[in-house]
């Protein structure tokens, strides 16, 4: 009882935000992650076209194209590299993001007093 | 003749107005020196009673980092329809980013609102970073944000 107690208070100190991770985190210990010319081996053998390349989340992360052109993301677990996370390749095959600025009409919302694109510069 | 005299003046009449009815603005967001990378903007309008109207203008090409424009999404649900066509790049810490547009007239002293919320990757949140009413008066005077953006100024 004496050690149960001070566990329990330093675990009510902890925010829940500290125990809490995203389901979509990889937790494999580095010592365990496979490299990376092992994920462009998997996906050479499913005709992926690799794009790039990035660690996020203890995961490894890719943007990549399949045989008919079709771009994605794909999280993997970087001891495993099981598909943690797909996006991007729906039925209809469109791109994960939003149409950049120029490609399409933004939306009708009301807003855009003549319909046209805005323009945005960088400085 | 009389006719079409007739239907010139009243489509002319009725094609002016409407011609007034949008106003050039910039719209410059200016972020801190605040060493992390590019910042997700989400700039966006509610009206008198605090209800989304629509969006202007959204810095960040990946939706799955949307969520973090926490009060942006929770109005959307992270609708892509939203921004299709009014997207651009993150933007750099300590960089300016400036957007042209032609905004509606009627929105100006009407209880319309600006917002913009602000994430960076591995970085608190910060959602309504700016709130700014769209007034006539208020065109050009600098408002401060929170914790991402310097100022922002729309005139």
């Amino acid at each position: 009882m004496k050690i149960l107690f001070p566990i329990l208070a330093i675990a009510a100190l902890v925010p829940a935000g500290m125990v809490l991770a995203d389901d979509d985190d990889c937790r494999a210990p580095v010592g365990r992650w496979q490299p990376r010319e092992a994920v462009m081996a998997l996906a050479e053998t499913r005709g992926w076209t690799v794009t790039e390349f990035e660690i996020d989340d203890g995961c490894y992360e890719i943007e990549a194209s399949d045989r008919e052109g079709k771009r994605f993301e794909a999280k993997l677990d970087p001891a495993t590299l099981e598909i943690v996370e797909m996006e991007g390749r729906d039925r209809k095959g469109r791109a994960p993001g939003p149409a950049p600025a120029g490609t399409v009409a933004p939306p009708a919302n009301g807003l855009f007093g003549d319909g046209a694109p805005p323009a945005a510069v960088t400085k | 003749m009389k006719s079409l005299l007739a239907t010139l003046a009243l489509t002319t009449a009725l094609t002016l107005p409407g011609l007034a009815m949008a106003r050039p603005v910039t719209l410059t967001t200016t972020l801190n020196n605040y060493g992390g990378d590019g910042a997700y903007l989400a700039l966006y309008v509610t009206n008198a009673s605090g209800a989304y109207v629509g969006s202007l203008w959204l810095a960040g090409g990946k939706s799955k980092y949307y969520e973090h424009l926490s009060d942006w999404y929770a109005a959307t649900g992270g609708d892509l329809a939203q921004i299709n066509g009014i997207t651009g790049a993150s933007v750099g810490a300590g960089r300016t980013l400036e957007i042209t547009l032609d905004l509606a007239d009627a929105l100006f002293d009407a209880g319309y609102t600006l917002h913009i919320d602000a994430a960076v990757e591995d970085m608190r949140d910060s959602p309504n970073e700016i709130a700014v009413p769209l007034t006539a008066a208020g065109a050009g005077s600098p408002v401060p944000g929170r914790r991402y953006i310097a100022s922002f100024t729309y005139e």
